[in-house]
């Protein structure tokens, strides 16, 4: 394996409880989303590929280095963790040039650096109030800041939206594919789907400490094929409509939700989303809304966990 | 694990945990237990002992109470949560997800606790000799004042390698290490034959015995040369420094699951 992160049968117990149960996977360059739910193992992963926890069994290579190390490469890793413990009694520009300056930079260019990152995340103008007064989103604004400061190229970061405003949302969102389009890697940890969905297609599901799956989102989807697609639209003729798909081999099911509406299940949605279209000219059929429930990620992980 | 240690880093690491130590209600609590016996010379002197009685006192208190409670106490309270509260708080993740080394950040712990461990127990040394100055008492000899930032020096590197230890290895730290200061280093000095030369105080003691030749500091307890008390001091410094830094780069900290 040749990825940014490379995970072999990864394994890392707590006394009797598995926060990984032979995690393999292969994250690769720009943005990739880890999904899972609370006590999945997200942060399990980010502890080790942190060297803050100690794997098991199996292997964790980040960057090309055994995660259980340190020194220089670490230099090359911005982390920014779950929790929102800091060091209280610091203020904000204090704590980034802190870390800055443990990391080896001279107090200048901490200076420089600290500032910098702190106007990337917006809180220039909190940066010289104490840690103890920041809110939740200020917390984890302060977090990244620490994690991008020292422009490393591969940031991992554990629910980076947790806390943080709606419109706080929408601005980081775009600093992180900011920052993928020059050249980083991130690895963004979410329970919140249609966070990550925004951000990349490039997906890794866990779930119990295991991968579920892994790679593009619509070909995880394409992985489920037991299950039959839904696809819901939305039509002044609904039973119309019904009534000339109802012959077509892959639908096994139709179901009327409400007035002027279709649900229709299909084993294989690309063969449906093939005729549709010629259904719709040769009988000239009005169709004004279209959409499939099961191309989210809550979906798919609703039906990779079942 | 690397062996790499780069000074600066370690300065950066000692800033952050020295001021770490100047946190909440503890500062003050150690700032009185520190005061306690400048606080009883002062009392002396307002009461209008004599000068030679107020300088005697300073002594005895430094021997008896400073050295035997105070330093122990204080190097415990600021030792013991470096690596502990860290832990417990997760706030080590700031620092072991970062290059900087695990020996460098063990030994910016060990000087940033030693640093602010000093800041209460110089005054707590001095102080009180300096109050019985007032009254009336001739400036204390050279040695007496050299005696006693040499014993609080000592015993602040030594005990503070062995708490800071402590912090690291279990989450009773505390626990043990008042178990220590007052079972461990008491009883054994009351042990017949060579079983005082297990505790530290026996050479802290020693130190000050052998150092100075008149007043409560007088009077050779072992015969032990000072400079042979000082290397003893160091030595388990020395061990318990290394110790520290070679187990925390094996050990994992994060605080104890509470999700994965």
């Amino acid at each position: 394996m040749t990825g940014i992160i490379d995970a072999e049968a990864a394994t890392k117990r707590y006394g009797e409880v598995l926060g990984l149960n032979g995690f393999s996977a292969t994250f690769g360059p720009g943005i990739t989303g880890l999904i899972g739910p609370n006590g999945a193992g997200k942060s399990t992963l980010f502890r080790l590929l942190t060297a803050q926890l100690r794997l098991d069994g199996g292997r964790l290579d980040v960057l090309g280095h055994p995660a259980w190390g340190e020194g220089a490469f670490r230099r090359r890793i911005g982390y920014c963790p779950e929790h929102f413990a800091l060091f209280d009694w610091m203020r904000g520009e204090e704590f980034v040039t802190a870390l800055l300056r443990v990391d080896g930079f001279s107090r200048e260019e901490a200076a420089r650096r600290a500032a910098s990152a702190i106007e990337t995340v917006g809180l220039t103008g909190a940066k010289d109030r104490r840690l103890q007064v920041y809110s939740r989103g200020m917390r984890q604004r302060i977090k990244l800041a620490q994690a991008i400061a020292h422009d490393p190229e591969l940031l991992l970061l554990d629910e980076p939206l947790n806390g943080v405003d709606p419109v706080g949302r929408a601005t980081l969102l775009r600093l992180f594919q900011e920052l993928a389009r020059s050249g980083r890697h991130l690895v963004v940890s979410s329970h919140v789907l249609y966070e990550v969905e925004r951000l990349t297609d490039q997906i890794v599901m866990i779930s119990n400490g295991r991968a579920l799956a892994q790679g593009d989102l619509h070909k995880i989807r394409e992985l489920i094929d037991a299950r039959p697609h839904t696809i819901e639209l939305e039509t002044p003729d609904p039973r119309g409509l019904a009534r000339r798909i109802a012959s077509w081999e892959h639908v096994v099911a139709i179901d009327f939700p409400g007035p002027g509406r279709l649900s229709v299940r299909s084993r294989t949605p690309d063969a449906f989303y093939r005729a549709l279209p010629e259904l719709v000219v040769r009988e000239n059929i009005s169709i004004t809304a279209l959409r499939s429930p099961d191309d989210n990620l809550e979906a798919v992980f609703r039906y990779l966990t079942e | 694990m690397s062996d790499t240690v780069d000074l600066p880093r370690v300065l950066v690491v000692a800033r952050i945990s020295w001021r770490s130590a100047f946190q909440g209600l503890r500062t003050w609590a150690l700032g009185a237990l520190s005061a306690i016996s400048a606080l009883v010379v002062l009392a002396l002197v307002l009461d209008g002992a004599s000068a030679s009685n107020c300088e005697n006192a300073a002594q005895s208190l430094f021997l008896l109470l400073t050295v035997r409670v105070v330093v122990g106490l204080v190097v415990l309270i600021v030792a013991v949560a470096q690596f502990r509260t860290d832990i417990e708080q997760d706030t080590l993740s700031h620092l072991s997800s970062r290059s900087v080394t695990r020996t460098e950040i063990a030994l910016g712990k060990y000087l940033g606790s030693v640093g602010a461990s000093l800041v209460f127990l110089v005054p707590a040394g001095i102080a009180p000799l300096l109050i019985a100055g007032f009254a009336g008492a001739p400036a204390p000899p050279t040695s007496v004042t050299a005696a006693i930032l040499a014993i609080v020096l000592l015993a602040t590197l030594a005990y503070a390698a062995f708490f800071l230890f402590l912090g690291l290895v279990t989450r009773n730290a505390l626990l043990l290490g008042l178990i220590f200061l007052f079972l461990w280093e008491e009883l054994v000095l009351l042990l017949p034959g060579d079983f005082p030369k297990l505790s530290l105080l026996y050479y802290l003691q020693s130190f000050a015995n052998g150092e100075v030749t008149s007043g409560p500091f007088s009077g050779s307890l072992t015969g032990v040369s000072p400079a042979l008390d000082a290397v003893a001091a160091l030595v388990v410094m020395a061990f318990f420094v290394a110790l520290t830094a070679l187990l925390f780069r094996n050990v994992e900290t994060a605080p104890q699951r509470t999700s994965a």
